[in-house]
């Protein structure tokens, strides 16, 4: 008893501290100390193994394999699927309705984007009407880039078909 | 199943257009008269009726999923998105960007420069950057036309062709039969999805549009490793996981074609903070 309830404390405890999403590296990858290509390899984590990633920080993502911890490419990681604890978004701040931990949603209404929903679907032109009023001008959009953070234009090519 | 499905819907689609083949036979005939063929005539889509043909497709989403009750909210995604799309080949369309009101995980283009994403995934993302890399994505397939190609197209369906022709061809004054057609066309595209090289071709322009508008462009992968770890079972995500492929081959094929390319643009600015505090408590 004193067991399983010490478990529980476990279970409960970590829950919510941090999110732990975890996954794989679909190829075998250098380790770094720092998300830097020039930073210090601080090990290579074999192709499959699996890690938890605790941050992303531009093109790389930080890993702790239990083993190794550090940073690797980001697309040299996937994501293990189903993990209900995928909390680090901001889902929580728009108070959406939700039922249980798998994420199903309660619809009341008949409107949605449901396959069925969308075959029963009319148009809506006044809703339309609305939309357009928020249009952002040129002016507007680059008053907006000009904020904090500042966004500056970058000239780079389509990547090519590989 | 997914086989079986564009199978049915030309059964479903054929049994349907019984009565409106009298009156399509007589516009194809108008066509021949005017020594235009459908495929010149479905090709030379003009940018006017293509954004008729995107704001009836839009109407449809809005219909669907009204928009998100916050105009706060919807201005913010409208300045973001404009500031991506100024980054595309075609910088001055009239883009609308939009909230809707579904907890459903999606983001939807529309011809002509409608871009609407759900409240489900606004509220999954976390910061700027990832959004950025939506809408990019979105702008791509607007930007490429491949919604209309789809149409044009009708994916194997030969009344498809039809649908974007006849539409022009009754400029003014429209049947009713030939908006039903439309409309039963883009639903069919809204449920069926586009080809997938398109959504491959959209993520790769995705990457690089966020890169251009000066966004770390490592939010739209970062975007599809989430919808990666989600459960794919969830009824929230069943549209988008039936009309994409999969977040796992779009990540293998994103990374195929960036290599070290988008390395140089990894330490552009995620606005986190921003995103935060634009979406917090909306």
């Amino acid at each position: 008893m004193r067991v399983l309830l010490a478990a529980l404390v476990l279970v409960l405890g970590a829950g919510p501290a941090i999110a732990q999403e975890t996954g794989f590296a679909v190829r075998q990858t250098d380790v770094k100390k720092e998300p830097y290509s020039d930073a210090e390899t601080v090990g290579t984590l074999a192709e499959k193994s699996q890690v938890k990633v605790l941050a992303r920080q531009g093109g790389w993502a930080q890993i702790d394999s239990g083993t190794l911890a550090g940073w690797v490419r980001m697309l040299s990681i996937r994501m293990n699927s189903g993990q209900s604890g995928f909390a680090s978004g901001l889902k929580s701040l728009f108070s959406v309705a939700r039922t249980g931990s798998s994420g199903t949603t309660v619809t009341t209404g008949v409107r949605g984007l449901d396959k069925e929903q969308i075959q029963n679907a009319k148009p809506n032109p006044e809703e339309l009407k609305k939309l357009a009023g928020f249009a952002a001008s040129r002016g507007e959009a680059e008053k907006f880039a000009a904020g904090n953070p500042q966004l500056n234009n970058q000239k780079i090519d389509y990547l090519p078909q590989p | 199943m997914r086989r079986m499905l564009p199978l049915t819907i030309a059964l479903a689609l054929a049994a349907a257009s019984g009565a409106a083949s009298a009156q399509f036979n007589l516009n194809l005939n108008r066509v021949f008269d005017t020594g235009k063929n459908i495929l010149d005539a479905t090709k030379d889509v003009n940018e006017k009726q293509e954004a008729e043909i995107g704001r009836d497709y839009a109407a449809l989403l809005v219909g669907a999923a009204p928009l998100l009750a916050n105009a706060e909210v919807q201005r913010y995604v409208n300045r973001v998105g404009r500031w991506v799309a100024l980054h595309t080949e075609r910088p001055d369309l009239n883009w609308q960007f939009g909230v809707l009101d579904s907890d459903n995980i999606n983001a939807f283009a529309t011809p002509g420069g409608y871009v609407l994403i759900t409240k489900g995934l606004l509220a999954r993302l976390r910061n700027e950057a990832e959004l950025a890399g939506v809408l990019a994505h979105e702008t791509a397939h607007v930007v490429k036309k491949h919604h209309l190609n789809a149409m044009k197209k009708g994916k194997g369906i030969e009344a498809g062709a039809n649908v974007v022709s006849m539409y022009l061809e009754q400029q003014g004054q429209r049947s009713a039969a030939a908006k039903e057609k439309l409309l039963g066309g883009m639903k069919e595209i809204m449920l069926r999805g586009l080809d997938k090289d398109d959504e491959f071709e959209a993520d790769r322009m995705g990457v690089v549009i966020a890169a251009r508008a000066g966004y770390d462009p490592f939010g739209l992968p970062s975007v599809l490793q989430m919808l990666q770890s989600l459960n794919p079972k969830d009824s929230e995500l069943a549209l988008m996981f039936a009309t994409h492929p999969d977040p796992g081959s779009r990540l293998d094929a994103l990374d195929k074609a960036a290599g070290s390319r988008l390395d140089r643009f990894a330490s552009q600015p995620q606005a986190a903070e921003r995103y935060a505090s634009a979406i917090q408590g909306k």
